[in-house]
């Protein structure tokens, strides 16, 4: 892990990756201690104040400051993405790999139903999803879990084709393992490599999601500061008030760029035989 | 391409649409408050309800309601909106159109841009073009487009004045006005596309001028233009098909959004309006036409992919 | 007694347009109305529904009007003028009205409107089957009957002095008694009225056109030979629409977005107060808020003038928990209500919670207002021990959920014609919708009184106790009326906003020089 990290500090995109994601992990972290105001503190006399010594990033609609509820909302708007990925990405993992172990005649029918349900486009998957579960930021993180899914089910599957063929398989399936243990203990952690670059770059994608979805007024429910809220919330001020929305973004963006140079640094060290 | 093949794949689009009628209708069940209750809202009384819940059809069990719907598809009839009350199914084809023909100018710009941003940054690896690209490419994949949109609305239109900030002119009625409102959702949509697959066309040339075949060619002393564009850029275009196949997908999506800022009255938006307001012929119809645009695109993918690369062999 | 209320309502507006000195001051009204052009005018939300009965929204109601007429409409100073009826009496008790039909009108099937068409609307709408919103809203209809081809004649089931003005509500319109006896399904995507215009097309989500009506009964109007309703569901896109000349009118922007009209060359921003308004609405059968003390804290604790600010961006006319604003014409102009915490905790510790009380806010998505609102109550609040958790959900699980049933949540409701027509929706024990279930006798008897007679003294007496005593007990927190907003080209002209909201008098309006040819 130690020796991972540091090769990963050595590749430019990794080390600046890392950077950013240190920068929002201390934001999640203190962020809420830190803060200046409170995140729902409301100022009459301080409505769509310019960025400026009293509110660094300004205040928005209802005199709230934006550095506060940016940093207060870190907490509920990285984790939830992160956790809302891995969540995806564990089922899909599951699903991949059994498809994988299963072979012949299952693994074509839940592979072309995977295709079948990845025939319908992913924010259309979560729109449903939340629409039924009902708005709010945990059926989000459901909604974006269930549409990542399928994608990560196929690519695991692909490598644990590949991990299936090697020998240490066979040598459990000649051992008489249970097929279950084979699934988890032996094939699982096989193909977790190629699994984790690919996660790590759609956290980028879930954070986007995430803020797309309480754009179109399904994610996390006022007053919370989530980013993709508070970027949501903002636009309709965007003529008197432009601050308002420049903060949140910008801190969406770098999230994803984080993740993005994070998985690109990933994929160098892990395949070195690629010299991209 | 033999014909058993084509059979295959034709059923399994039939297979997908299958899946996809069977997942949303089961979705569609589970939303709270049902189409009667959205459609009286605040004026529905017991008697009125119960009305519209028997004219809707409603109160049928649940497999009843989707045999229903299903054997009416067989026919070409996608049912009748429960919202408007008009057929669902030139509703959602003509919004098909509408959004198709965003969706094409973008897939069309974003190759025109894309692939040969890629393959400038592939051949001038490290250059200033490259890191240009790269961060262009990283902001690309990084803002989600409600925020790229909302911007270049502002800019584009609210303060330079260069284009009409939003509405749609159909195409037949005017062409130059309606390409005119179209600018802006198109390079909306198209932004992130150019991110994802100006990064791909990059890394498979890199994979490719890397290769022991195009060393061959090289050393075999062909000109570096004809090692370039017939042997190179070829190979490292074979991917990039798939991908853009896979990003129809992503495409379809992104423009629930755009349509939903730029006032297109496209099929995400009548989506979005159709799960609000519960209308589930609708939304069946909307995401049955989605799904079947996607398997169409990779559909026609693979016979594009299987056209330019001899070597693949299907059966 | 023949017209005679109709000049009470006449004579009673004068004093409403002191108070309101945009409605007249237009001074398009002195060009001669010119002929021709299409105008294009921005709605914010699809037209779904196309069927007059039963439209329930802006658009739709917009749609209706271009289409259909009712017996009477609504001028912008809230009075009833004649439309599809020429004039109208009652008896001395108030409870048999008489209205005489316009001669020679016809459908736009070419078919004649007469009584009996009138009759069958009617009963159409009194059919709790039809879900028509004007059921609750026309007044205390018993029965409607046809005297000859042009006199109707209504019976009440009590006396009723606003008939004529409840008879403008929107979704009373007259349609071919052939449609109104079962065939309303047809009216989902035809149009058979007797409006000013015809229908061109109809696509629920993208644009309805109208043509100009040849046979409609006055010569003169409309002025304009086409209208077409652009649906943007975005108000950034639509006010950017309205602003680069897409579009000629804006049938209602948002409070972010009206600034940018102003100082915008072409664009003439429209501004009028209105009665439309959010509440606070509490279940005052059960606890906590059976105790009026807690009603009565509660309402301290808002700060209204900021209320105006943080909810309507200064667009709006704080509120003093009575329904009426100073738009209506029996507004009683009641001191406003001042935050005050210290009695606030007062009012809470006497009522028996004095460690403060814990209560969850509910606000449909729908319009975000309502969100804005309850965030900004909670933290009001806040300081006089009401720890308010907010909690927002979408607007039809609202309506199914929590509307009219739920202990605490935020209402949101456009202004109506009457005091009676509002006070008798929301607040009396029979309310259509009565919400707060407050249920006061004295409350009752006082909007009873002023509904039987047309003596306008007594009648705004009585209003004006009725006001009081709303202020004084809270059955909901009324904290803000929201301005209406909009905007026009400035080749727009003889338009007027109408504080109603839902009414558009497009007829009335025509293009001057400088509108840009639309084929």
């Amino acid at each position: 892990m130690i020796e991972l990290l540091r090769q990963l500090a050595r590749t430019p995109q990794g080390a600046a990756g890392l950077l950013i994601l240190l920068l929002l992990a201390a934001a999640c972290a203190f962020g809420p201690a830190i803060a200046p105001y409170g995140p729902e503190h409301i100022d009459f006399l301080g409505r769509f104040h310019p960025p400026g010594a009293r509110h660094w990033f300004g205040a928005d609609q209802l005199g709230r400051d934006v550095l506060s509820r940016l940093l207060t909302g870190a907490r509920s708007t990285v984790p939830t993405a992160l956790a809302a990925t891995l969540a995806g990405t564990l089922l899909g993992a599951v699903i991949g790999t059994a498809s994988a172990y299963l072979g012949g005649r299952w693994d074509e029918i839940i592979m072309r139903t995977i295709d079948a349900v990845m025939a319908i486009p992913g924010l259309l998957l979560a729109l449903l999803v939340v629409n039924t579960l009902g708005k709010g930021e945990m059926n989000a993180a459901i909604a974006i879990a269930a549409a990542f899914a399928p994608g990560m089910a196929r690519i695991t599957r692909s490598v644990a084709l590949v991990a299936r063929r090697q020998d240490y398989v066979g040598a459990a399936i000649a051992r008489g393992e249970r097929g279950t243990w084979i699934v988890f203990r032996e094939m699982l952690p096989n193909v977790v490599a190629p699994i984790v670059v690919e996660t790590t770059i759609r956290v980028a994608f879930a954070v986007m999601l995430f803020a797309t979805l309480s754009f179109l007024g399904l994610g996390a429910q006022p007053p919370a500061s989530d980013w993709g809220l508070m970027v949501a919330d903002a636009r309709p001020f965007l003529h008197q008030a432009p601050w308002m929305i420049v903060a949140p973004g910008a801190a969406i963006a770098l999230t994803a760029i984080g993740f993005n140079l994070l998985g690109d640094g990933l994929r160098d060290v892990l395949n070195p035989r690629d010299e991209r | 391409m033999s014909a058993r093949w084509f059979a295959r794949r034709c059923l399994f689009i039939g297979y997908t649409l299958l899946v996809v009628s069977l997942l949303v209708f089961a979705i569609t069940q589970a939303l709270p408050a049902d189409a009667a209750v959205t459609l009286l809202g605040e004026n529905a009384t017991p008697a009125a309800l119960a009305a519209l819940r028997l004219k809707l059809g409603l109160n049928d069990p649940v497999w009843l309601q989707y045999w229903h719907w299903l054997s009416a598809l067989l026919r070409g009839d996608f049912g009748i909106s429960m919202r408007t009350g008009q057929p669902v199914g030139p509703m959602m084809f003509s919004a098909l159109a509408r959004s198709l023909l965003v969706a094409g100018l973008a897939l069309a710009l974003m190759l025109a841009v894309a692939v040969p941003l890629g393959l400038v940054a592939a051949l001038r690896r490290g250059g200033p073009l490259d890191l240009a690209a790269g961060l262009i490419s990283y902001l690309g994949v990084s803002l989600p487009e409600f925020v790229t949109g909302t911007v270049l609305l502002l800019l584009l239109a609210d303060h330079l004045h260069w284009l009409p900030a939003t509405g749609y002119v159909p195409l037949l009625r005017n062409p130059l006005d309606s390409l005119r409102h179209l600018v802006l959702p198109v390079l909306t949509v198209s932004l992130v596309m150019v991110a994802h697959v100006s990064r791909m066309v990059r890394s498979e040339m890199i994979d490719v001028l890397h290769s022991d075949y195009v060393r061959a060619a090289r050393l075999k002393g062909l000109p570096a233009r004809t090692v370039l564009f017939r042997h190179a850029l070829r190979n490292a275009l074979l991917p990039v098909i798939t991908v853009v196949a896979l990003d129809v997908g992503y495409l379809l999506g992104g423009i629930i959004v755009v349509e939903e800022i730029f006032a297109i009255p496209g099929i995400g938006r009548e989506l979005i309006v159709a799960i609000e307001m519960r209308d589930l012929p609708a939304i069946q119809a909307g995401a049955l036409i989605m799904a079947g645009t996607y398997a169409v695109a990779n559909f026609l993918a693979d016979i594009a992919y299987a056209l330019l690369d001899r070597r693949i062999r299907y059966d | 007694m023949t017209l005679l209320s109709r000049r009470h309502l006449l004579t009673g507006t004068a004093g409403l347009a002191a108070i309101l000195p945009t409605l007249g001051a237009s001074s398009a009204w002195a060009a001669a109305p010119r002929r021709g052009g299409v105008l294009r005018i921005s709605v914010d939300q699809a037209v779904s529904v196309l069927n007059p009965l039963a439209s329930r929204v802006n658009p739709e109601y917009l749609v209706a009007e271009l289409l259909y007429s009712g017996l009477t409409r609504l001028t912008p100073q809230m009075a009833a003028e004649p439309d599809l009826a020429t004039a109208w009496s009652a008896n001395d008790a108030l409870t048999e009205w008489r209205f005489t039909l316009r001669k020679g009108v016809t459908f736009h099937d070419g078919s004649p409107c007469t009584a009996k068409d009138v009759v069958a609307s009617f009963n159409a709408i009194l059919d709790p089957k039809t879900a028509s919103p004007a059921r609750a809203n026309v007044g205390p209809i018993d029965t409607v009957r046809a005297i000859d081809d042009t006199t109707v004649l209504f019976t009440l089931k009590a006396p009723y002095a606003d008939l004529p003005v409840a008879l403008a509500y929107n979704n009373a319109r007259i349609v071919p008694a052939a449609i109104a006896n079962g065939g309303l399904d047809k009216l989902a995507s035809t149009a058979i009225g007797t409006g000013p215009f015809k229908l061109v097309s109809y696509e629920p989500d993208r644009q309805v056109v109208v043509a100009r009506n040849p046979a409609y009964f006055d010569p003169s109007r409309p002025y304009l030979d086409r209208v077409e309703v652009v649906v943007y569901p975005d108000p950034t896109a639509e006010a950017s629409a309205l602003l680069s000349g897409d579009t000629d009118l804006m049938a209602n922007t948002t409070p972010s977005e009206f600034p940018r009209f102003k100082g915008a060359r072409g664009v003439v921003a429209l501004r009028i107060p209105s009665g439309q308004f959010l509440n606070v609405n509490m279940g005052c059968d059960q606890a906590p808020f059976k105790d009026m003390r807690v009603r009565q804290a509660l309402a301290l604790t808002v700060d209204r003038t900021a209320m105006v600010g943080f909810v309507a961006q200064g667009y709006g006319t704080p509120g003093n928990d009575t329904p009426l604003s100073p738009a209506y014409r029996f507004y009683k102009d009641i001191p406003l209500k001042q935050p005050d915490i210290a009695a606030a905790r007062k009012l809470l510790a006497e009522a028996g919670h004095a460690d403060g009380l814990d209560l969850t806010l509910i606000a449909s998505d729908t319009p975000s207002t309502r969100t804005q609102l309850a965030v900004a109550m909670r933290e009001m609040a806040k300081p006089a021990g009401f720890r308010i958790n907010v909690q927002t959900m979408p607007h039809a699980t609202y309506l199914a959920q929590v509307w009219k049933k739920g202990p605490f949540y935020v209402g949101f409701y456009n202004m109506q014609a009457t005091a009676d027509a509002i006070f008798s929706l929301l607040y009396t024990s029979d309310a259509a919708w009565d919400e707060t279930r407050w249920n006061n006798k004295a409350f009752d008897k006082l909007v009873y009184e002023a509904r039987v007679t047309t003596d306008e003294a007594k009648r705004r007496a009585l209003y004006g106790q009725a006001q009081e005593l709303m202020h004084r007990e809270v059955p909901s927190v009324i904290p803000v009326f929201f301005d209406l907003l909009a905007g026009r080209r400035d080749w727009v002209e003889g338009y007027t906003l109408h504080p109603r909201g839902s009414l558009f008098r497009l007829d009335e309006v025509w293009l001057g020089a400088g509108a840009p040819k639309r084929s």
